[in-house]
């Protein structure tokens, strides 16, 4: 019935009408176009959500390159391994990089993969400030809060394919657009209420893994203390709602779950030493 | 003093410099002697008073009133203010401008004020970087290698529900 009512839909818009008419043999074409557009408003599956993953992380290390140190790259997986391994999908293939550039920024890619910026991280005061920006960007993938703003933009601007046969496909112009597509939602930023989301989340999977649940709020307060004019935050800042008020909205929802978890470590020697060690 | 001492120094310094930031209450509260709701009251403080955030301790921060009193407040009901001061380019400001001009000083070469990397044009523009990929790939730790790490720092999981 729902493909039905996709079929009438298609078939009585204007241009496949045309279309119809005017050659017969389009009516297979037109049965797959409703076909895809039914698909297209499902759930990718999980391999091909990694797929577009890899390609997106792939553009944005052309952007900017790894810290070119081990230990410290090393140390940010622990931390985030740990914390994706309290969530509902542990087993996706999770990968933190620190990329080496002095904007202040976290990233989060599709199918397992985190980056925070050497801006940011050289900003952070404790592990548990860091787990709470991993956890932040770790709850966008559990969320798929960017596969979600690439679909939208496949839908129209791929004239209705469903998106797992787009990433399938070979044909290299296809695949471009696609990961422009996604490559814009990272210049764009997503929907505020997304990182709202992921705010309280992020607060309740650093509280899971042990952590001081206080970690993202004390990094929104290091933001909110930065100068706004500081070109290094332009993005961060365009992208995401403004520190302040996402505190406020911490404050409204999420107190009761940060006061029960304050106590937890905040390993703030470990997280210097391993700094200070990376260098 | 050599790049490498900068740094060392920049280092030891981040908690200080972390340490006194000009910020404002949200809204009244009561400035408290220990951490804790249940503590003595110090003083009360009004809508948007202006004090010194000192440290925190978990929900807590300490703080000093333009009055010169000390207690705590809880972070949410502080704003942190941004510093005064002119335009800044990137990585202007406290440890990050100490490890820039250290990096600097060790790569040799010349780097200039201009922040590349990561704004909107550069991401947009991005050619793909296949050999950075491989390197994240492999620098991708164990669920157990997590679980050891965690347990170093005594760190335990448990269950927390998310919000609805």
């Amino acid at each position: 019935m729902k493909r039905l009512a996709v079929l009438l839909t298609v078939f009585f818009s204007g241009t496949a009408c045309a279309q119809f008419n005017l050659d017969r043999f389009n009516v297979n074409k037109l049965l797959d176009t409703a076909r895809n557009v039914a698909k297209a408003t499902s759930d990718i599956g999980e391999p091909e959500e990694i797929q577009i993953g890899n390609d997106l992380a792939a553009r944005l290390l052309g952007a900017a390159r790894l810290v070119p140190d081990e230990g410290m790259q090393r140390y940010v997986n622990l931390v985030g391994r740990w914390l994706a391994s309290q969530t509902e999908r542990p087993d996706l293939p999770w990968r933190f990089g620190v990329l080496d550039a002095p904007q202040v920024n976290a990233f989060a890619v599709p199918g397992g993969t985190v980056f925070i910026t050497r801006g940011l991280l050289e900003r952070l005061h404790s592990e548990s400030e860091l787990a709470g920006v991993l956890a932040h960007e770790i709850s966008h993938v559990l969320r798929k809060h960017h596969l979600k703003a690439i679909q939208k933009g496949a839908q129209t601007a791929l004239a209705g394919q469903a998106l797992s046969e787009v990433v399938k496909t070979s044909r290299p112009e296809v695949r471009d657009k696609l990961i422009g597509l996604g490559t814009e939602t990272y210049a764009r930023g997503l929907d505020k209420s997304d990182e709202y989301e992921a705010d309280r989340l992020g607060i309740v999977i650093a509280a899971r893994a042990g952590y001081d649940a206080y970690g993202l709020p004390a990094v929104l307060q290091t933001l909110a203390a930065m100068n706004a004019q500081d070109s290094a935050l332009a993005m961060m800042f365009k992208t995401h709602p403004a520190p302040g008020d996402r505190l406020a909205a911490l404050a409204e929802k999420m107190q009761p779950t940060l006061d029960a978890y304050a106590a937890q470590p905040q390993l703030a020697e470990r997280f210097l030493a391993e700094l200070k060690k990376a260098r | 003093m050599t790049p490498r001492m900068i740094l060392v120094a920049a280092l030891a310094l981040a908690p200080l410099l972390a340490s006194a930031e000009p910020a404002s209450v949200v809204r009244a509260t009561e400035l408290k002697k220990e951490p804790a709701s249940d503590a003595a009251k110090v003083a009360d403080l009004a809508e948007n008073a202006k004090v010194d955030a000192l440290e925190r301790n978990g929900g807590w921060v300490r703080v000093k009133t333009a009055a010169g009193a000390e207690g705590w407040v809880k972070l949410l009901t502080l704003r942190y203010l941004p510093t005064a001061g002119g335009p800044m380019r990137a990585g202007d400001s406290g440890i990050a401008q100490a490890l820039n001009v250290a990096r600097t000083g060790t790569s040799g070469t010349q780097v200039t004020t201009g922040v590349r990397g990561l704004d909107e044009e550069q991401i947009t523009h991005a050619q793909p970087n296949p050999a950075e990929l491989k390197k994240l790939q492999g620098y991708a730790e164990t669920k157990q290698a997590s679980g050891s790490f965690a347990e170093s720092g005594k760190l335990k999981a448990h269950a927390v529900e998310y919000p609805k």
